[in-house]
């Protein structure tokens, strides 16, 4: 046995872990996929049955395709707004940067449920928004485009999502030795060519992994369509969690849920390869 | 690269909150020169460094190239480039990117860049590293991309700050040597910064030696280390024995400087009275052990017996104690040692110490 291999074996509390609660649900669920609902339970058998149901149904793979549009929407506001706020506060507000990351990751403190019910208060007819416009004499009716939509759930995930950009993003400037930006300078490049030829490059794992994180969980979520995006905002999480409780068709629950896994990893392995051609600041 | 450069630093001072880093500094750089900014840490070397590649802007003051000033210039607008303490190469280009990278910026021909980063590699005797990313070289290799990265764009002057630092003793003694030999053939010039007195001796055609931010002695290499002129001269180049005296009598031709009652004849110099207090500097391998110079007068003689005897290969220190206070480092050359005359060869053996009163620096405190 090779000294080096010894240590594997501090892995295995997260391996056990992993197998009891992670693949093997997900395991039993893709067994679950190829089953079928009958009304006096589940019929064992192997048929693609459900996964042709999914293509029958024209309302399915709309919902799947809106879902991915959001996250992906949703991801991209999200690293948008994060790469200012994570380069202030690896560059500029050093002194400050315990403090602001304090802040950031007290929206995390509070419940899920709590950010988004706000957020309801907020985007309402009567909330705050539509107060202030009609205070201001800008409307006279209330608007009702705020809640209710794909924009509303847009809103919300963006906010309920953006700690988890900014930190991957913050902490791979962190990475970034000021004697690079100096180099850089020293070299030729002004600003602008530094941060695209040196800064942006040297964060581009924070910006893959804060843009997956946020796009997974944002095309994944079924609390905030519900709340805030109506019928308008209907999600894929919703239909899945529908098909698991009122609907109780397990079977074909699960078959939605791995088509959507599928597309998800698709789209972001399709993400990942964008960036790896893009090939920043050569 | 050969025309005229002339670099001229002029009354500049720089503080950082209360602390001032460089003050009063004034400093003629010569074309082709190889001047060493020299001092212990804190010194406000690399700020001085630092200004001239127009990272830290001065309080006050002026930094002229060609008679013209630079000092509102940008760093990357300026004719100077910088080899920075760790490497600062970026990790995620290759060699080839990185010693090309100043010059994709120029937007210069594909070939002609090709052809000048074949040639700087040639220069360090890196010939077919470019497809390697910088985490696959070692210490001494990212230093020579990052000093070849640097040098491609031709600078009017190049700038390191302490570039050996990071290095071991014996790569860093090769680079020395390497260094030198390339400004010597690319005829540019080079502004060092170091806190290594020896790299500085070895590299330099000038040393500027600071403290506190103050130039304290400009100069050769060996006039600093053969003419002092400070305390803090004497002690930071070279090895010396510092005595701690007192002015006893000021004869014609000498002066006679009492330390803790052994009396030692120096050099008159004239600014001294009678009970200045003053420090003797007496470079190791002035002092001599006698018998090993024959027929030939000395102004000092003192006795003392050896503590400690140390080899370095080609020469070889004792440690010889004259009374409780005073303590005296004595060099010799190995040859010399293995004189068969000489006496005191061991540990706790008397020993016979003759040195001339023209070896004597002495400093007013």
């Amino acid at each position: 046995m090779k000294k080096r291999n010894k240590h594997i074996y501090l892995l295995s509390p997260l391996y056990i872990y992993l197998i009891l609660f992670f693949f093997a649900p997900i395991f039993i669920l893709f067994i679950y996929s190829f089953w079928l609902k009958s009304s006096s339970g589940f019929i064992h058998t192997f048929t693609l049955q459900n996964y042709i149901k999914i293509f029958s149904n024209p309302l399915y793979l709309t919902v799947i395709r809106n879902s991915i549009l959001i996250g992906l929407v949703t991801a991209v506001i999200c690293v948008l707004a994060s790469y200012p706020v994570a380069y202030a506060i690896a560059f500029k507000y050093k002194k400050l940067q315990d403090v602001i990351l304090y802040i950031i990751l007290i929206s995390l403190f509070s419940s899920y449920l709590v950010r988004v019910y706000a957020w309801r208060i907020i985007l309402g007819r009567y909330g705050l928004i539509n107060q202030i416009l009609i205070y201001l004499k800008l409307i006279k009716e209330p608007l009702t485009f705020f809640l209710y939509s794909p924009t509303s759930v847009i809103i919300t995930l963006v906010f309920i999502l953006i700690p988890f950009t900014i930190l991957p993003i913050y902490s791979s400037l962190t990475n970034i030795s000021i004697d690079l930006h100096e180099a850089a300078a020293d070299l030729g490049a002004n600003k602008f060519k530094t941060f695209f030829k040196v800064t942006l490059p040297l964060s581009k794992s924070g910006v893959t992994s804060g843009f997956i994180f946020s796009f997974v969980l944002a095309t994944g979520d079924y609390v905030t369509p519900q709340l805030v995006g109506g019928t308008q905002g209907l999600m894929i999480g919703r239909i899945i969690s529908d098909q698991f409780g009122m609907a109780f068709n397990w079977p074909f629950g699960s078959s939605l849920a791995y088509f959507t896994l599928f597309l998800i990893v698709l789209t972001v392995n399709l993400f990942i390869w964008i960036v790896k051609i893009l090939k920043i600041g050569r | 690269m050969s025309s005229e450069n002339e670099l001229l630093i002029e009354n500049t001072y720089k503080n950082f909150g209360n602390v001032s880093a460089v003050k009063n500094f004034n400093l003629k750089v010569e074309d082709n020169e190889f001047v060493t900014l020299l001092g212990p840490s804190g010194c406000g070397k690399t700020t001085l460094l630092r200004i001239i590649a127009g990272f830290e802007i001065p309080d006050s003051g002026d930094v002229l190239l060609n008679g013209k000033s630079i000092v509102n210039i940008p760093p990357y607008k300026r004719p100077l480039n910088m080899v920075f303490q760790r490497y600062a190469l970026f990790p995620h280009m290759t060699v080839y990117e990185n010693i090309a990278f100043s010059q994709f910026l120029k937007k210069k021909p594909k070939e002609e860049i090709k052809n000048k980063v074949k040639k700087m590699l040639e220069l360090v005797q890196l010939e077919g590293f470019e497809k390697r990313k910088p985490d696959q070289l070692s210490g001494g290799q990212c230093q020579r991309v990052a000093l070849v990265r640097a040098l491609i764009n031709e600078p009017k002057v190049l700038l390191l700050d302490e570039p050996l630092g990071a290095l071991d003793l014996k790569i860093r003694k090769d680079m020395q040597i390497e260094i030198k030999n390339i400004q010597e053939r690319l005829k540019m010039t080079f502004i060092y910064v170091t806190h290594d007195q020896e790299e500085a001796m070895v590299m330099s055609d000038r040393i500027v030696l600071m403290r506190n931010g103050e130039i304290i002695q400009i100069g050769k290499p060996k006039e600093i280390y053969n003419y002092p002129n400070s305390i803090f001269s004497a002690k930071f180049i070279g090895e010396n024995n510092i005595l701690d005296g007192e002015v006893l009598e000021i004869k014609n031709d000498h002066l006679v400087i009492d330390i803790n009652g052994l009396n030692i004849l120096t050099n008159k110099t004239s600014n001294v009275k009678i009970r200045d207090k003053v420090f003797l500097a007496i470079r190791p391998e002035k002092i001599k052990r006698i018998y090993t110079i024959e027929n030939k007068s000395f102004d000092n003689h003192i006795v003392g017996k050896i503590e400690k005897i140390v080899f370095f290969g080609s020469t070889i220190k004792y440690y010889v104690s004259i009374s409780e206070e005073i303590f005296l480092v004595i060099e010799e050359k190995v040859a010399e040692e293995n004189n068969k005359h000489v006496k005191g060869n061991n540990i706790g053996d008397e020993v016979n110490l003759r040195f001339s009163k023209e070896d004597v620096d002495i400093f007013l405190k």
